[in-house]
């Protein structure tokens, strides 16, 4: 059986997936092996969510895509309540050399931090407006900073008759929120030697949430020097 | 089907706990509380615990939830209605607390002090052993013992110790009541005579940091003395008391000589006192895990943690085994983290924490606090 189903793999010619099949994106939390892996091209990416799953049965694409091969999810792909990709995302960018249980816990502790902080505050304030008005989410708190720091403009250099041009245009979502990432961590690695990474994320999370701090001074840097720059712009096309 | 056991778990974690008991003396504490959180007043929380006695993380806890609650458990109120129980004048029984990690020992300890406490016993507590045998600062007092040949004081760790007994027992050290039976010379000018108040013999050891170990030694004696002619009660605490039988310390001499732990004053001190040779008292130690090194925490029953020879130093003892919380027990404590803001999201989650933390009462507060 086995062996059968090899011939059978040997005999579908390697074309990138989508002209054979056709690919159920969009709804789908794509994971791409940067490596060759041991599936090949045609295998779908898994539907791990159960609001997903859902989704599909809703949409009656589940008996579309119930017989095609899919590769298993990841360990960190769950149907826990608790699961966020964009904290996924982010403990990958903490991560180094692969250790992802620290960068993991790291980042856990940093929610923590953020938790304590803000739950004090809770309890300092008098008033219940004040009360209301303080988010004690960590996850609402980092969606808030990353969406507070995303660049909406890049520069990117252009040389034009022997001169390069730092020339404004506008940035790609997956881009903008690479930077976000990049400079929240980057403003956390400028920190004194005595504190830690988990406290000096989880302020300038805060800060950032706030639209105040070093990674939104850093975005409102990068909108003025595009705004400068803005008599360039023509040399984007020209 | 499936569906239909998810909808009626919900149901049954969504309902209404009352997760809080208006009872705060622990006296009253009966099996109608059990699994109810209790809240200690600040005041007396800063008077038994000022000094070291709650756990680092539970103290974290405290001053977030600005407030110190403790859950009545099962172990605590059995551990109650013993002591209420027992014969005090028959030899002075002792009980282990063992248990998992994480599952409280610690804190069971501090409920049985406060019910002590309002019973009028005499404390002596001593907050975590591993403080004196396993954690080396980098400078950490030692010195030869001037009075015992071949062992080594640490004077620092016993005057801290003796300033957490002086705030733990004030009502009792400034009464005035307990007198010391015999005199003690501590060199040519300095002496401590018979009849001087218990609280003289405290303050001295506080004073006089090279005289801590010596103290904290004449301290136990008298207080067995005292305590078998009836004019105090004893409860004697000792938290990770296995760490008195690990073969080595992490301390070494200026020599470069490793200590052992029977070649520290402060372990005689506390052997003799965990000794059946007294009465009218009571002592609980605990057996955990987390006070000896990773190489020796295959098991967490007493007879493996306390070796043999620890274990027939306690020997007869009663067993007391502090688990995980159960079905009510988790309810009341997710609906307490609730309150305090430390839970969040739908209801299903606790279903989830309950599968992913195993009921382990310290996994269950560290897996909530990213959330």
């Amino acid at each position: 059986m086995a062996n059968n189903i090899r011939i059978l793999n040997k005999c579908i010619p390697w074309y990138p997936s989508s002209y054979l099949l056709p690919r159920i994106s969009g709804l789908l939390q794509a994971r791409e092996y940067s490596r060759p892996t041991s599936f090949p091209d045609y295998f779908q990416n898994p539907v791990f969510r159960k609001e997903d799953q859902a989704k599909l049965i809703e949409s009656s694409e589940l008996s579309k895509i119930a017989a095609l091969p899919m590769k298993p999810p990841a360990v960190y792909e769950t149907s826990s309540v608790y699961h966020d990709p964009l904290v996924n995302k982010l403990i990958n960018h903490v991560m180094e050399m692969g250790k992802k249980q620290l960068a993991r816990s790291l980042v856990e502790k940093s929610f923590e931090n953020i938790k304590r902080a803000q739950i004090e505050r809770y309890h300092l304030a008098t008033t219940p407006e004040a009360k209301a008005k303080i988010e004690l989410d960590p996850k609402k708190i980092l969606h808030k900073a990353i969406e507070n720091a995303k660049p909406l403009l890049q520069l990117q250099p252009i040389k034009r008759g022997g001169i390069t041009y730092q020339v404004p245009g506008p940035i790609t979502e997956k881009r903008s929120l690479f930077l976000a990432i990049k400079w929240l961590l980057e403003a956390t690695y400028e920190k004194e030697r005595t504190v830690h990474f988990p406290k000096q994320f989880a302020w300038e999370l805060l800060d950032a949430a706030n639209n105040t701090g070093k990674v939104v001074k850093r975005k409102q840097d990068l909108h003025r020097l595009c705004e400068a720059n803005r008599a360039y712009a023509h040399y984007r096309w020209q | 089907m499936l569906s239909r056991s998810w909808r009626h778990l919900c149901r049954r974690y969504s309902q209404a706990v009352t997760f809080r008991t208006t009872e705060n003396s622990p006296s009253q504490h009966n099996e109608k509380q059990e699994g109810l959180f209790y809240t200690m007043n600040p005041d007396l929380c800063k008077q038994l615990f000022g000094h070291g006695g709650f756990p680092k993380s539970f103290q974290l806890q405290t001053k977030t939830f600005t407030e110190t609650a403790i859950m009545v458990r099962q172990p605590a109120l059995d551990l109650m209605n013993c002591i209420r129980a027992s014969d005090m004048d028959k030899p002075v029984i002792r009980y282990v607390l063992y248990g998992e990690k994480g599952t409280g020992k610690s804190l069971t300890i501090a409920h049985l002090l406060h019910y002590v406490h309002e019973e009028g016993y005499l404390i002596v507590h001593v907050p975590w052993v591993s403080e004196w045998l396993r954690r080396v600062p980098r400078h950490k007092e030692m010195s030869n013992s001037q009075t015992r040949e071949g062992l080594v004081d640490l004077p620092l760790d016993a005057a801290a110790w003796l300033i957490h007994f002086k705030s733990q027992n004030q009502t009792l050290l400034k009464s005035g009541d307990l007198k010391i039976s015999k005199d003690y010379v501590w060199s040519k000018r300095e002496t401590t005579e018979a009849g001087a108040p218990l609280a003289a013999l405290v303050e001295h050891g506080i004073s006089r940091v090279k005289y801590a170990c010596d103290v904290v030694d004449a301290l136990v004696d008298e207080l067995k003395i005292l305590s078998t002619n009836k004019q105090c009660k004893t409860f004697v605490a000792i938290d990770g008391f296995n760490s008195f039988f690990y073969p080595l310390t992490r301390l070494n001499t200026p020599t470069k000589k490793k200590v052992k732990p029977e070649e520290v004053t402060l372990t005689n001190s506390f052997l003799k006192l965990t000794n059946n040779d007294w009465s009218n008292g009571a002592i609980v130690v605990t057996a955990d895990q987390l006070a000896v090194p990773d190489d020796h925490q295959e098991s967490y029953l007493p007879r493996y943690l306390l070796y043999k020879k620890g274990f027939e130093h306690l020997d007869p003892f009663v067993p007391i085994e502090v688990g995980r919380y159960n079905e009510k027990e988790f309810l009341c404590c997710a609906e307490y983290y609730r309150d305090r803001l430390w839970l969040r999201g739908p209801k299903e989650i606790e279903t989830e924490l309950k599968f992913t933390s195993a009921c382990n009462p310290y996994r269950f507060m560290e897996q909530c606090a990213p959330l």
